[in-house]
């Protein structure tokens, strides 16, 4: 693609993207734009953990959650503005993701795999029991929304799908602009080999606890925006199935890419809205089958997911021009 | 109070037997074929609906052993067919990453078929002794839970015997402690996968027909066997048999104890707890890896 | 000038001991060729050297300083750079990106300044640096591989790989270059490209210590070589020297006649 036809589809998409939900006045489906958004977020935080940095997080769902209460709990109890609250819950969540960063020096693969689990299971647990904090699995609710100004309110789907948009471009910049620069090489490196990243001078302890920490907080944000879009949160936010939720989506998407998540974000969400009128009709989550059968199908068959496919039919697509 | 004491230990040993033998089927899947599933309670799940319905179709004696005979051999069917079409073709290609994610789309594809197929409402299984309990000094217990640790311990010992005595239990032994030696003494490595693997699963069916007989039976109930199997297996040190035994036991025990003494709402946070610490302290487990 | 010393170290594997009581000097600019049996210990001295493994006893001094309690990257940001026996370049990254990978400057810049760097640097993504770009199709062209600037690094070939992992090497701009069998599973005509180009890394001024089983490139191009033997050092001279040594013939050289 040449420069000037990206820089028109750059464009086009800013726009697309900015007229949507005018475009669309079904209020379900703009409350699915904006989960997408919200999964854009969380599940490129996750993505940079894990499929550049290569650190097999399975606990991501904790900075979620950590993000989440931490910013419901700030604004109902100590009355801090959910717009600071956003970003304390990502910091909250950034100090987690140091702790949890701390065994990724010695661990990896299963044991990895678990001991991150076992960090989200015990926070869910807390997240259960601590019933005076946190009303247990009731959950919280009547979350203040985010505070309008200039005369704007952020109450509804409409409003609020334009504050996911901009925490989600802001996060998306941010990860470009980490991925692409000679700190994300260097997690690459540090996901390819380890030793290999020792060899030409890459300090992997650090880098680990550096990544982690960016990734929970971006995590941590997008459960903020969750807490303050949905204004009712349960420890389920904790639970092993959001984390996995990330994981399918991002897999799909394409595992170590900056588009891979936010095409299984967008695609996974609304394909569950495709799927409405089978599960009216058989009454159970036919989506969640199909996010099973497509996570293993997509390893299987199709390395890189949708966003690998792609490269390579535009690259087949190229060659045959080159050669024609 | 040490009757307490006692009754709980006694109420961790039974617990217990059951992780062990979920825990083995996945230790010895990871010990040859390094493979970590995280489907693996999900096989229990299925284990478990075999027994559901096999019980109310016959009820009583026969129908009980015939729930565990008939979830052996699914649950092991069902296991070759994963392994023969998810795990055979990774095998040569993968990496721990891709590997593990297989496997928990497998774990997420199962429990939502599960849903479909099953239904969401919870069941139990029958208690073929009408609820009676034994009472033995300071402890007792139900006559079914005692009968399922007698059998989860039956099991292990068979499962034991096999691995040490019979042709192809010791070439899967052989093959865990070193895969190209295996190889190079003429051992069918494909062949081998595939009993392991079948056999895994297996044990997991039956441990999920035990499970079902202490706990509920639920299509999302695959997650707990799950985590508790991964528990046990790293405690254990991942690949080895004896090692996933003796961690089933304890945190069955610690488990029950915990629940009392400390916390019930955090008990099912204890194993992970022990297995933190224990990561972080001796990364090998207590009884140290399988492999060289 | 001493560039580096060994001083009887000794490295145990739990009961086995791998090396024992080794010491030598490596003399600033020399190529100084480390062989021995398999077993023998060779690969146990690089990795103690470039900080993979501590010793169990004795130092390892470099420029006068005892680096043998850092830690890998640490000795690489110090000038010791090395390639690895099994290739262990970045599989899914592209030779170029390899390169460019190493060389970033790590020697004050912790991951936070990378991070930093990402937002506030006048070239913020990497790879489109014009002067970073330059230098690694230098280093790219100078073993022969930037016909392959863009290709991902897995799908090139075993000598290409190799190459490629002493291109990275060389990116962290060394003063000391250990080579771990820099031309094993290779060809003659591509052990001979490989002998070339080791000599002019060598011609620029960087040290270099090789282990090599292949006997006509470790005569071609080591000014000195070392002789390991079960973890011991049984020699050490000019290959014509050390080639005439008895125990060496008995302990080596007779076990390769052999086979
Ligand atoms: N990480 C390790 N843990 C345990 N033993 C090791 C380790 N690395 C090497 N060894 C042992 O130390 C001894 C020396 O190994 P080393 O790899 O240094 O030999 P080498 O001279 O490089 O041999 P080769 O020519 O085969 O590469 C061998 O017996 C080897 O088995
Ligand atoms: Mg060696």
């Amino acid at each position: 693609m040449t420069g000037g036809s990206k820089k028109l589809l750059w464009a086009f998409g800013a726009a697309l993207a900015l007229a949507l939900p005018w475009l669309i006045s079904d209020r379900y489906i703009q409350h699915l734009l904006v989960t997408s958004l919200i999964f854009v977020i969380f599940a490129s935080s996750w993505n940079l953990l894990t499929g550049y940095a290569g650190q097999f997080n399975l606990g991501h769902a904790a900075f979620f959650g950590i993000g989440a209460y931490a910013s419901a709990l700030l604004a109902l109890k100590l009355g801090v503005p959910p717009w600071i609250g956003l970003f304390l819950g990502g910091l909250l969540a950034a100090a987690a993701g140091f702790l949890l960063g701390i065994p990724s020096l010695r661990l990896s693969g299963p044991y990895l795999a678990i001991t991150t689990i076992g960090f989200a299971e015990i926070l869910r647990l807390v997240a259960m029991n601590w019933v005076q904090l946190t009303r247990g699995s009731l959950g919280l609710y009547g979350i203040p929304p985010l505070p309008g100004f200039w005369g704007l309110e952020f109450t509804s789907e409409l409003t609020f799908y334009y504050v996911a948009l901009a925490g989600a471009a802001l996060a998306l910049f941010c990860f470009r602009r980490l991925t692409r620069s000679e700190f994300g090489l260097s997690l690459q490196a540090l996901r390819e080999d380890e030793p290999g990243a020792e060899s030409i001078g890459v300090d992997t302890n650090r880098f680990k606890l550096t990544v982690f920490t960016i990734s929970a907080f971006f995590g941590g944000f997008s459960g903020a925006l969750l807490a303050h879009y949905q204004r009712l949160i349960s420890p389920d936010l904790l639970s092993l199935h959001e984390t996995f939720q990330a994981l399918t989506m991002t897999i799909i998407g394409g595992l170590g890419t900056l588009t891979g998540p936010v095409v299984g974000a967008v695609l996974l969400t609304f394909l569950s809205e495709g799927l409405r009128f089978v599960e009216d009709a058989v009454k159970i989550d036919v989506r969640l089958i199909i996010y099973g059968a497509l996570l293993i199908v997509t390893i299987l068959f199709m390395r890189g997911g949708i966003v690998g496919l792609w490269e390579r039919l535009s690259a087949g697509r190229g060659r045959d021009q080159e050669e024609g | 109070m040490e009757s307490l004491f006692l009754q709980q230990v006694v109420n961790g040993l039974i617990v217990g037997s059951v992780y062990s033998l979920i825990a083995v089927g996945l230790t010895m899947i990871f010990g040859v074929m390094r493979i970590s599933n995280f489907a693996h309670g999900d096989f229990s799940m299925v284990g478990a609906y075999i027994a559901v319905f096999l019980l109310a179709w016959v009820p009583g004696w026969m129908g009980w052993v015939g729930s565990l005979l008939a979830a052996a051999a699914g649950v092991g069917l069902l296991g070759i067919l994963v392994e023969r079409g998810v795990f055979r073709p990774l095998l040569t290609r993968w990496t721990d990453l891709d590997q593990i994610m297989v496997s928990i789309g497998l774990f997420i594809l199962m429990e939502n078929l599960a849903q479909l197929f099953f239904g969401a409402t919870p069941r139990t299984l029958s208690d073929p002794f009408g609820g009676v309990t034994v009472n033995m000094g300071l402890v007792s217990t139900s006559a079914m839970r005692l009968l399922c640790f007698a059998m989860a311990m039956v099991i292990i010992i068979v499962l034991e015997v096999y691995l040490n005595r019979a042709r192809m239990g010791v070439a899967i032994q052989a093959t865990a402690q070193n895969r190209t030696a295996a190889q190079l003494m003429g051992i069918n490595i494909n062949l081998i996968y595939a009993v392991t693997f079948a056999l895994g699963s297996a044990l997991a069916g039956l441990g999920g027909v035990l499970y079902g007989t202490l706990f509920a039976i639920y299509p999302t109930m695959g997650a707990i066997p799950t985590l508790k199997a991964f528990v046990v297996t790293i405690l254990g040190g991942m690949g080895n048999i004896r090692g996933a035994i003796f961690s089933g036991f304890i945190l069955g025990v610690a488990e029950t104890l915990g629940g009392t003494y400390i916390s019930m709402e955090y008990k099912h946070a204890i194993g992970f707890v022990i297995i933190i610490l224990v990561l972080l302290i001796i990364p090998n487990g207590l009884f140290g890896r399988s492999e060289k | 000038m001493r560039l580096l010393q060994t001083q009887k170290v000794t490295k145990y594997f739990g009961g086995l001991c791998a090396l024992k009581e080794v010491s030598f000097n490596l003399e600033q600019g020399e190529v100084m060729g480390l062989i021995g049996p398999n077993g023998a210990g060779k690969t146990t001295l690089i990795n103690i050297i470039s900080g993979a493994f501590h010793p169990s006893q004795g130092k390892v001094v470099y420029h006068g300083r005892d680096i043998s309690r850092l830690k890998a990257h640490q000795i690489n940001v110090l000038g010791i750079a090395r390639t690895f026996q099994v290739v262990r370049i970045f599989k899914r990254l592209t030779v170029l990106e390899n390169v460019l990978t190493a060389m970033v400057d790590r020697s004050k810049e912790g991951p936070w300044k990378l991070v930093w760097g990402s937002f506030f640097k006048r070239v913020c993504a990497f790879k489109q640096d014009p002067e970073a770009c330059a230098t690694a199709e230098g280093l790219l062209a100078s073993v022969g591989l930037l016909r392959y600037r863009d290709e991902q690094a897995e799908n090139l070939p075993y000598a290409m790989a190799k190459r490629l992992e002493i291109a990275r090497a060389l990116a962290t701009r060394p003063k000391l270059l250990l080579l771990d069998e820099p031309s094993s599973g290779l060809n003659p005509a591509e052990q001979n490209e490989q002998i070339k180009i080791i000599r002019q890394i060598n011609e620029q001024g960087v040290t270099i210590l090789i282990i090599e089983h292949v006997m006509k490139v470790i005569m071609d191009i080591s000014h000195r070589l070392i002789v390991l033997h079960y973890g011991e050092k049984i020699a050490e001279g000019t290959p014509k020297e050390v080639y005439s040594d008895p125990l060496v013939v008995e302990a080596y050289l007779g076990g390769e006649a052999h086979a």
